[in-house]
């Protein structure tokens, strides 16, 4: 190129530039987020973005967007609306060409803005969730005279802390004034069920109306946070999103025992953990160097998907299914993104093409755990004299040990009982099949492979297994079911699952191990097999036959201790690879994939190991966009009722924007950076802010301009959770019991609620004051939970439920009205309120005030004082039906009447309403 | 009163308002159908969007609206035999089978293939019932139902239906819920989700179970999934209340329940006045509609009224629950409006494992259980003028295979089939399919559907459409997408439709 012509079109660019941008000046620059996102999402991306490439043209991306489409030229020109195919398809009258297709065309306005973005260079915004959180500025408030102290401000007056600055800023742009702070009984109420699922007490009403000081609130709020209750309360949250259950789901759904996993939860919260640790902890616990008991139950949190022990289901394909449910919860819990999209093709509308799925399934494709009926693996908690063994062969093995990691080695043994083989890995079967419960199973002259063993420096084989076979051999084969003979075995006596332990000849490299069965005498009788680990011997028992401590060793691994599924990591020949699989379906794999982070968030650090442990510590950094921002968006939800992005569970782009994100943003730095992700200070600073102490009745012209309180000029104002309607019944009526921890509880029930084939299992109604206990500790059955809980949205926990969405329903009522839950509340009221006032106003008004922390409006009062009496008219005329009401011969008219109407109150709206 | 009303309506609009919001902001619908604050979001198609959800008012998600286009059912009642019925002892007749009957299966059937049960190599089993054609259909139905020959020309046979799961809860869920895990709504969730209730007093979708168990795959099949709760079947049961704490408590009859529920009725409008927060006139409204759910439950549930020819008509002993009786249910239910009937029948899984669970006793049981039941329910049904508008469903949630059973390779006892996924038959009639016909063929043998083959999906497409909708439109948005109850999948089986 000349020089000249250089100069020319350097000049000419020169001009064109300055000409655009002041022009520029002019013209408000299109937001791809707000304005143009939107638009695409709605009318291209079905064909094309993720999902369709349709003409190769893709919008989900920039890179693809401007990409040649299959004509060969992009569609989109930046800077140049004209020369874009993409504008001319839209304005076309011919309906076979004109986009979109086989539906209305976007409106004059709507492509004049595309076409003003393209012009503008068709920049491509990143979705606000995805860009990293910056603290912004808190928004002033006031005059300036009134912020230097100089004059009086309502502004000023009614803001607490900054969260009110960044409502009230919002509050002003739309002429709203906020909401006087709500009554201090009305407020305690709110305040104690948020913060501890329960209603206050009276003395503890009555303590914050006495308390004039100006921390008086302050000092209840600190109570709270440090009450016990706190933990059960937000465990209960969290168990939706574990989706803790006690039993396994599919179609037998047998018990689960996992309650050690909601007992880390409540300590977890009570002690507030740091969020940031106890993410790390639940996801990877198992990972981190040295594990203690706790870190290992903690993992639970990702054991409480489903396992099927059905017939004839192939244990891989339930597996698969459980790590695909760990990989959708973890971006449904942390991420506030739906993942799951992208497991069969790149995601529609979010910025993860199909392969991430996989890289990202990679990091949980490695825990041990492969849908066996015992639920291995779990942690064993040995009963008293098996713990004084295990002690035992502990200290023994430090005395003879000279190697540490042998040492780590027996104890996970002892503890976990891994590694292992799970015997649905044998193959090449003869006479053998994969029994019912799916263990390897072999009858007379059958025989079985376990594939390619490493035996180098391996003497020991230890082995769980079973057979009422008689006078049967079996007999373990190297390299073919006629190789060499490295152990014979006659059946054991004790027919059920023992786990024995072996001596083998010292064998080096790896081999195929055969097993083969001789059993004449009963012929059709089955051995079988569970699992297989091959291992070095103790030290100082000899190679090749059993010592003393292998006994020891098999006594305490026969032990029948207390268990809970937890996650642990497989290595060497058990670790897995990842293949994409296409489309979804865990048959057709695709290429291999190595763990990695979505491309569209930040790179995981250098030093992260590229495991579950990395991908833990990564998503708590403070570069990680998301988990801050869901995180405090969830606590929000649960105070304010809805989220400050309302789709808690949806933070992409398809979810509903957020209200307020600069509050959102300011929540989240110092979430993480102020608070160091303790929970408690973030809850303590929302219920702190003025907003939140807001009164929550409404105008009629509030109520017409906000309806549904986004701009929160009001307090919250929402029907309790299930577990809290049926706690506060059982606390106002003083039949609650406080006990914490502990195994489910089995309160009463309709009789028939569980009909599960195949199990025997039954409701087996608890005793004494675990009748009473926080409806946490119910006992979950997936496939027939709890009646009531359900009735009022509760998930059935088959999969983690981000958010449960509130319905208002005649089952409900007949919950409250009927449940013998219920009524029994109402007995126990009524027997109170007769003691506290002589006439039916008084202990009506004693009644409610037990309920409400606060009295009862007289013409309130009146209605329910002419239900007593009508009601003690009829009681008195009929006594029978007074001690059928009571179910006691004691019955007076009087009571029942207050019975009847203690069962009214706890069905009032102001009583199963947060106010 | 009329001030409240009044208030109501407003609160409906504004809640209309949100619906837009939601609606242009792209994330789907609001469920405005729910009173309270939802986002899970309806989601239908634009056009269809404002006839079908458009009459919703938003305290009353049961609210009757129109289908998407003019319907040809009204009401389903879905009759399911859970453990799946044998189609080679009932309606596939296969007599080349016979043939084989002991020798064993050829290799060729078996390689490739994975059986729940079967290990090894089975023997081929005959069909046990003796076949006749009847009616002027000539409708192959074998004489384990001799009642239900007697309404052949009533039937629509589908008898090259397959799925994709050979273990019970899998198949019912794929069966019920259009996938074979756990944590989707049900078919009769999607329906009442779309069509609302024409009975205010009653649950829109009513499930009854007989055989002494729930189904395998347990309340999942009727469960509302990701819909609102408010849309999950209300399973009535045969003992206690019908419906869980219909009855008032002992010693409160319905006058003071009903002096109750006006006092909390009465304060909740006082309520209401303070605070102004519209929930508290769905409260109200619940209220009234738990009090009127208490009167026309029981009497819906209650059998005494009939007349003595009827019960003997079904065969039913009021005193006892059985399935006989929830089929005479059914018809009451559907009588009154309900929209989707629900009936689980335990008890068909027959392997051969025992006595019960056998072809040649069991299944026979079973048959005489319920044979007459279902025959007079189509045929009260029809005597009512009910018929045309409801549709009739029957069937298994999958086939039973041409082999023996040979459990972990022993013969076992009693003759039996084991599950199997290419070939099974179901049966439809009424609301607006054809009459006296069968769709679909199976190889000679019954093991694979060879000619017009339906898969679970398509049925659904296809009951949908009787409903009137189309499958691929009754969509709910979820977790970032539309969910159906047909999935990806589904086509409606246009040759079945009358």
């Amino acid at each position: 190129m000349k020089p000249q012509l250089l100069m020319a079109g350097g000049l000419a660019v020169v001009v064109a530039l300055t000409l655009s941008s002041f022009l520029g000046v002019f013209e408000d620059k299109v937001d791809f987020n707000t304005q143009i996102k939107p638009l695409l999402n709605k009318n291209c991306i079905a064909c094309h973005g993720g999902v369709k490439k349709a003409s190769n043209f893709s919008l989900l991306f920039k890179h693809e967007a401007l990409a040649p489409a299959k004509s060969g030229k992009p569609a989109i020109v930046p800077g140049d609306a004209d020369a874009s195919e993409f504008i001319r398809r839209l304005t076309l009258t011919d309906h076979e060409e004109r986009m979109p297709l086989e539906a209305p065309p976007l409106k004059p306005e709507e492509i004049e803005l595309l076409r003003k973005w393209i012009d503008q260079g068709a920049e491509w915004g990143d979705h606000w969730a995805y860009q990293p959180v910056e603290k912004p500025d808190v928004p002033q408030i006031g005059t300036f005279w009134s912020r230097l102290g100089l004059a009086e401000n309502d502004e000023l007056k009614w803001a607490k802390n900054e969260i009110d600055h960044f409502i009230l800023d919002k509050l002003k742009a739309e002429n709203l004034k906020p909401s006087p702070e709500a009554d201090k009984a009305t407020l305690i109420r709110r305040v104690s069920l948020d913060l501890t699922g329960l209603p206050p007490t009276e003395k503890e009403v009555a303590d914050f109306v006495a308390d004039q000081s100006p921390d008086a609130y302050a000092k209840v709020v600190d109570r709270l946070l440090a009450s016990p209750a706190y933990g059960e309360r937000w465990t209960g949250m969290w168990l939706d999103l574990a989706r803790y259950a006690d039993t396994k789901g599919y179609e037998r759904d047998p018990g689960r025992s996992i309650w050690r996993y909601r007992d880390w939860l409540i300590k977890a919260f009570n002690e507030d953990k740091p969020f940031d640790q106890f993410t790390v902890e639940q996801l990877a616990g198992d990972l981190l160097p040295n594990p203690t008991d706790d870190q290992l139950v903690a993992t639970g949190f990702h054991r409480n998907t489903m396992t099927n022990d059905e017939g004839g289901t192939q244990d891989e394909e339930f597996r698969v299914a459980a790590v695909i449910d760990r990989v959708n919860t973890t971006w449904d819990v942390w991420q506030g993104t739906t993942f799951s999209c992208v497991q069969c093709h790149s995601h529609p509308y979010d910025p993860f093409v199909h392969e991430e799925y996989y890289k990202y399934l990679a990091f949980f494709n490695n825990t041990r755990d492969e849908d066996v009926t015992t639920e291995t693996p779990t942690l064993r908690f040995y009963k008293k004299e098996d713990s004084l063994k295990v002690q035992e062969l502990n200290s023994w093995l430090k005395t003879h040990l000279k190697q540490p990691r042998q040492l780590q080695q027996v104890m996970q043994f002892v503890r976990i009982t891994e590694p292992k083989i799970n015997s649905h890995d044998f193959d090449e079967y003869v006479n053998a099949s994969l029994l019912d419960a799916k263990f390897f199973g072999m009858q007379d002259a059958g025989s079985g492979r376990i594939k390619s063993v490493d035996l180098t420096g391996k003497n020991r084989l230890i082995m769980q297994w079973g057979t009422k076979a008689k006078n049967a051999v079996l007999t373990l084969h190297q390299d073919s079911p006629t190789g060499p003979v490295l152990l014979t075995i006659p059946t054991p006596a004790n027919g059920r699952d023992t786990t024995m332990i072996f001596a083998l000849p010292t064998v080096s490299g790896r081999h195929h191990l055969y097993w083969t069965l001789s059993s004449p005498e009963t012929p059709k009788d089955w051995v079988q097999i569970r699992w297989v680990s091959f291992q070095p011997a103790l030290p100082g028992q000899p190679a090749h036959e059993l010592g003393e401590m292998d006994l020891k060793l098999a006594q305490i691994l026969n032990a029948r201790p207390e268990v809970t599924p937890i996650m642990f990591e497989g290595t060497g020949d058990l670790a897995r690879k990842t293949h994409v699989f296409e489309r979804g379906n865990w048959l057709v794999q695709g290429k291999e994939v190595k763990p990695d982070v979505p491309k569209s968030l930040p790179p995981m650090a250098k030093d992260l190991p590229k495991n579950r442990l990395g991908l833990a510590r990564w998503m708590v950094s403070r570069e990680q966009p998301l988990t801050a921002r869901v995180a405090v968006n969830r606590f929000w939800e649960q105070l304010f009722g809805t989220g400050i992005v309302e789709t808690v569970e949806d933070v992409g782009t398809q979810g509903i924007p957020p209200t307020h994100r600069e509050l959102l943003d300011w929540l989240s730095v110092e979430f993480m950076e102020t608070d160091h992700w303790s929970v408690k200070k973030l809850l303590k600073r929302m219920v702190m802010s003025a907003t939140y102490r807001q009164r929550s009745d409404v105008s009629p012209e509030l109520l017409a301009k906000d309806p549904f309180n986004k701009l929160m000029a009001r307090g919250p104002r929402v029907r309790l959770a299930a577990e809290q309607v049926r706690d506060q019944a059982l606390s106002v009526t003083g039949l609650l019991s406080n006990k914490l921890y502990g195994p489910s509880v089995m309160p009463p029930q309709p009789d028939g609620i569980w009909q599960s084939p195949y199990s025997g299992e039954s409701w087996k109604l608890s005793e004494g004051e675990d009748r009473y206990r926080r409806a946490l500790y119910t006992y979950w059955k997936r496939t027939a939970p709890y009646p009531s809980m359900i009735t009022f949205d509760s998930p059935s926990r088959e999969f983690c439920q981000l958010r449960r969405l509130r319905t208002n329903t005649p089952l409900q009522a007949l919950v409250t009205l009927n449940d013998p839950v219920y009524v029994e509340a109402a007995q126990r009221l009524a027997e109170t309120m007769k003691l506290r006032g002589k006439t039916p106003e008084q202990q009506i008004q004693s009644g409610f005030r037990m309920i409400m922390l606060r009295d009862l409006a007289p013409k309130k009062l009146a209605v329910l004082a002419k239900l007593y009496r009508n009601t003690q008219t009829y009681y008195q005329q009929h006594p029978d039906e007074a001690k059928k009401l009571l179910a006691c011969e004691e019955a007076t008219p009087q009571l029942a009447a207050l019975t009847v109407t203690a069962n009214t109150m706890l069905n009032l709206d102001e009583v199963i309403t947060k106010e | 009163m009329n001030k409240l009303l009044r208030e109501l309506q407003e609160a409906a609009l504004q809640r209309e308002t949100r619906r837009h919001f939601l609606h242009t902001c792209s994330t789907g619908l609001g469920a405005m159908a729910l009173s309270s604050t939802l986002a899970g979001c309806g989601f239908f198609d634009k056009k269809e969007e404002k006839q079908a959800l458009g009459a919703t008012a938003p305290n009353e998600p049961m609210t009757p609206r129109p289908a998407q286009f003019s319907p040809k059912a009204k009401r389903v009642i879905y009759i399911h035999m859970a453990g799946s019925p044998s189609q080679l002892e009932l309606f596939d007749y296969k007599p080349e089978l016979m043939k084989y009957h002991g020798k064993d299966c050829p290799q060729a059937l078996l390689e490739g293939k994975k059986f729940a049960f079967i290990r090894g190599v089975p023997k081929m089993l005959g069909p046990q019932g003796k076949f006749a054609q009847h009616g002027q259909s000539g409708a192959w139905i074998s004489d384990y139902l001799p009642h239900l020959q007697t309404v052949a020309d009533e039937l629509t046979f589908i008898k090259s239906m397959h799925t994709d799961q050979f273990n019970h809860a899998p198949a019912q869920l794929l069966m019920h819920t259009g996938n074979a895990r756990l944590g989707r709504p049900s078919i009769g969730s999607w329906v009442t989700y779309g069509l609302g209730s024409e009975n205010d007093n009653l649950p829109g979708f009513i499930v009854l179970a007989s055989g002494g168990k729930q189904p395998d795959a347990g309340k999942s099949v009727w469960g509302s999934g990701f819909l609102p709760t408010v849309y999950q079947g209300v399973q009535c049961r045969t003992d206690g209340d019908p419906v869980l704490y219909v009855s008032d408590p002992k010693g409160m009859n319905r006058d003071i329940r009903k002096q109750t529920i006006d006092a909390i009725n009465d304060i909740n409008r006082q309520q209401y006045e303070e605070v102004k927060d519209p929930e508290i006139l769905t409260r109200i409204s619940q209220y009234e509609m738990a009090f009127k759910m208490q009167m026309s439950v029981p009497d819906a549930m209650d059998i005494k009224s009939e007349p003595e020819y009827i019960l003997n008509a079904y065969g039913v002993d009021p005193n006892k629950g059985s399935f006989a009786r929830n089929c005479l249910l059914a018809r009451r239910l559907v009588e009154r409006g309900v929209r989707f009937v629900q009936l689980f029948d335990w008890g068909w899984d027959t392997h051969g494992t025992s006595k019960d669970g056998s072809i040649e006793t069991g299944l026979r049981d079973k048959c005489n259980e319920s044979d007459q039941a279902v025959t007079a329910l189509l045929k009260d049904l029809k005597q009512r003028g009910l018929l045309d508008e409801t549709l009739v469903v029957w069937g298994g949630e999958f086939g039973r295979t041409p082999m023996q059973e040979n459990r972990d390779g022993q013969t076992l006892p009693f003759m039996g089939r084991d599950h199997h996924l290419d070939a099974f038959t179901v049966w439809m009639a009424g609301g607006g399919v054809k009459r006296g016909f069968s769709y679909g063929e199976t190889d000679d043998i019954g093991y694979y559907a060879t000619k017009d083959k339906v898969h679970v999906h398509d049925l659904q497409a296809t009951i949908l459409h009787l409903l009137g909708f189309d499958h691929t439109k009754l969509t709910y948005q979820f977790q970032g997408r539309p969910f159906r109850l047909t999935d990806v999948a589904g086509k409606v089986v246009k040759p079945v439709l009358a």
